[in-house]
């Protein structure tokens, strides 16, 4: 039985979503640009930059897609791919940020030193927090697992709240960050490293579920005990999928830093947990684009609808103040519509399709 | 004739239940035992011990005249042993070639097995893309038993094998674990007292969580009060 393996560049050319994509999200500042006739580069001012504009306005929309989506793709190689279900995942998002955030305040490196270095920790961290995480619990089973990832985000989230070498719950600004990475000055570029932080992200997240590591993990999500009794040590796949997915977490949470130029507890809160859940449920679990959809549907949704107000007859309602409660409705709908999440229903109802013809 | 398993008096609980009370079952090197019994007898239950999936909490298990009992199924698994449980347990969500290759234990052993295994079960060939669980009840089967074959296991568990199937497959699966014997040895649970006769060289009676009778299949069938009494059917 002989496997085809397409090289790598063919099997992205065949993928000419992927090219239209990118080409428009490369292209994104440019035509938001021209369109509104605002600069992609922000307003100089004097040999410093103002970000003012639409375009500017926009590529930072989008920034935050490109980091939710990054988030719920690693959290849905963990619970949509391997079947572990994590309520922890913002543990890695916030810490990665604030090592991040530590490293550039109270280290006096130049920089440029401190941001690399602070990086590289924060995804070093986040790997041995999987590890350790993953270590101590991956052998309970099920809801067990769930609780107790829940436990430990929540202590990191009043711990560093409290702490006073964090600033406790005001957390603390960045003031200096390198200037190819600083949104306040190069927005563009901090754009298109967080866009290829994302391709990165579901390139990558592609080629390892379908490798024979992936068909494991994928045969862990199916049954457990079934992929032990073929010989396989589930715990260690397992883990490697939570040191993984731990490991993007962060990548993501180092960008919102960077955007934000802020590191607080907020971002150790159960909403960068809650959020990267609803929206693989949304776009579908264990599938690829999924999360991917899911991320930008819900955070666009939120962008255009949080300023909006409807009237009907003459009551005026402020979509902000139900925000919340639409998102319910709206989770709730997805739900029964499209019980596989948009990207799954899709599939499956394509796979059926020939049979009934 | 050496035995490649000996299950020793083995006692094992689920939960507060306990459901083997000493248990005994022995497979001689290259040949076929069948466990006979009513459901719920824990014949089952008897394989997930020897597999490690429930634990004995004593007696022993040797496999190859080593202790196996108390190690991780996963362990047990890399020795040699395949399991192919009840109900066509393949994963139905990755396909025929992905379960295949899942099964190997070593780089190349599917590339070796390839031939035999579509000899053994052609159906597969023109499935190999196909998601598992899209295959009808015997491929299923079919596919369980080929991922068993795919390393080099020395012992086969094979749980209930022609359960819900057409005769016509069944006959296929006989002549499949016939032409098995002697290259693996084969610890089977079967429920069709026919197909058990055709396959199996020993037999050994699970009643109640204990093991009351064993012997040839040869001694079995020439006592129709016997089969009549452990079994119900004559």
């Amino acid at each position: 039985m002989a496997i085809p393996q397409a090289s790598f560049i063919s099997r992205l050319l065949r993928d000419k979503w992927f090219i239209f994509l990118l080409i428009a999200l490369v292209a994104f500042p440019f035509v938001v640009g021209l369109l509104t006739d605002s600069s992609p580069f922000g307003v100089a001012r004097g040999d410093r930059m103002i970000m003012r504009g639409e375009s500017v306005r926009w590529q930072a929309v989008l920034i935050e897609v490109y980091i939710l989506a990054i988030l719920a793709m690693s959290y849905n190689l963990l619970f949509g791919f391997t079947g572990v279900i994590s309520f922890g995942h913002a543990l890695f998002f916030g810490t990665a940020g604030y090592v991040l955030g530590l490293m550039l305040e109270y280290t006096p490196l130049d920089t440029t030193l401190a941001f690399g270095l602070g990086a590289v920790a924060a995804i070093a961290v986040c790997a041995l927090l999987g590890l350790v995480i993953g270590l101590v619990t991956l052998r309970l089973k099920g809801v067990y697992f769930t609780i107790f990832t829940l436990a430990v985000a929540e202590m990191f989230f009043i711990f560093l709240g409290r702490w006073q070498l964090t600033r406790a719950e005001d957390g603390f600004a960045i003031t200096d960050l390198p200037m190819w990475i600083d949104p306040s000055q190069n927005r563009i570029s901090v754009y298109y490293i967080a866009l290829a932080a994302a391709f990165l992200t579901f390139f990558f997240i592609r080629r390892l579920v379908n490798s024979p590591t992936g068909a494991v993990l994928k045969a862990i999500r199916e049954n457990e005990d079934r992929a032990q009794s073929m010989g396989y040590n589930t715990i260690n796949y397992k883990l490697l999928s939570i040191v993984v997915a731990g490991m993007l977490a962060g990548v993501a949470g180092l960008l919102q830093v960077v955007l934000n130029k802020k590191v607080g507890p907020e971002i150790l809160g159960i909403a960068y947990t809650v959020d990267p859940l609803l929206m693989t449920i949304i776009g579908g679990i264990g599938t690829f684009i999924g999360p991917v959809i899911g991320a930008s549907g819900l955070h666009l949704l939120d962008v255009f609808l949080r300023d909006a107000t409807v009237r009907i007859g003459g009551l005026v309602i402020d979509i902000a103040s139900i925000w919340a409660l639409l998102l319910g409705v709206i989770f709730i709908l997805v739900v029964i519509v499209f019980p596989l999440g948009i990207i799954g229903t899709w599939q499956r109802w394509r796979m059926k399709r020939p049979k009934r013809e | 004739m050496s035995s490649i398993l000996e299950v020793q008096d083995i006692h094992t609980f689920i939960g507060q239940f306990h459901i083997l009370e000493g248990v005994t079952v022995s497979v001689p090197q290259g040949g076929i035992t069948v466990l006979l019994g009513r459901n719920g007898a824990g014949k089952t239950t008897t394989l997930r011990s020897i597999m490690g999936l429930r634990p004995p909490s004593s007696g022993s298990i040797l496999f190859d005249g080593k202790p196996i009992h108390g190690k991780t199924t996963y362990a047990i698994a890399q020795l040699g042993i395949g399991y192919v449980p009840e109900h066509r347990a393949i994963f139905r969500e990755l396909t025929v070639r992905e379960n295949l290759q899942l099964a190997e234990r070593k780089r190349g052993d599917l590339a070796r097995k390839t031939e035999f295994i579509f000899d053994l079960f052609p159906d597969l060939q023109r499935l190999i893309d196909l998601p598992g669980g899209n295959l009808s009840g015997g491929q299923q089967q079919m596919l369980a038993m080929a991922r068993a074959l795919v390393p080099d296991n020395r012992l086969l568990l094979i749980d209930e094998p022609s359960e819900g199937l057409a005769p016509v497959i069944i006959d296929q699966l006989i002549v499949a674990i016939q032409r098995l014997a002697g290259t693996v040895s084969v610890l089977l649970v079967e429920q069709n007292f026919r197909v058990a006769r055709k396959l199996a060289q020993d037999y050994v009676i699970i009643e109640e969580g204990h093991s009351p009778m064993r012997g040839t299949m040869h001694d079995l069938v020439s006592d129709p009060a016997l089969i009549q009494r452990y079994l119900g059917v004559a």
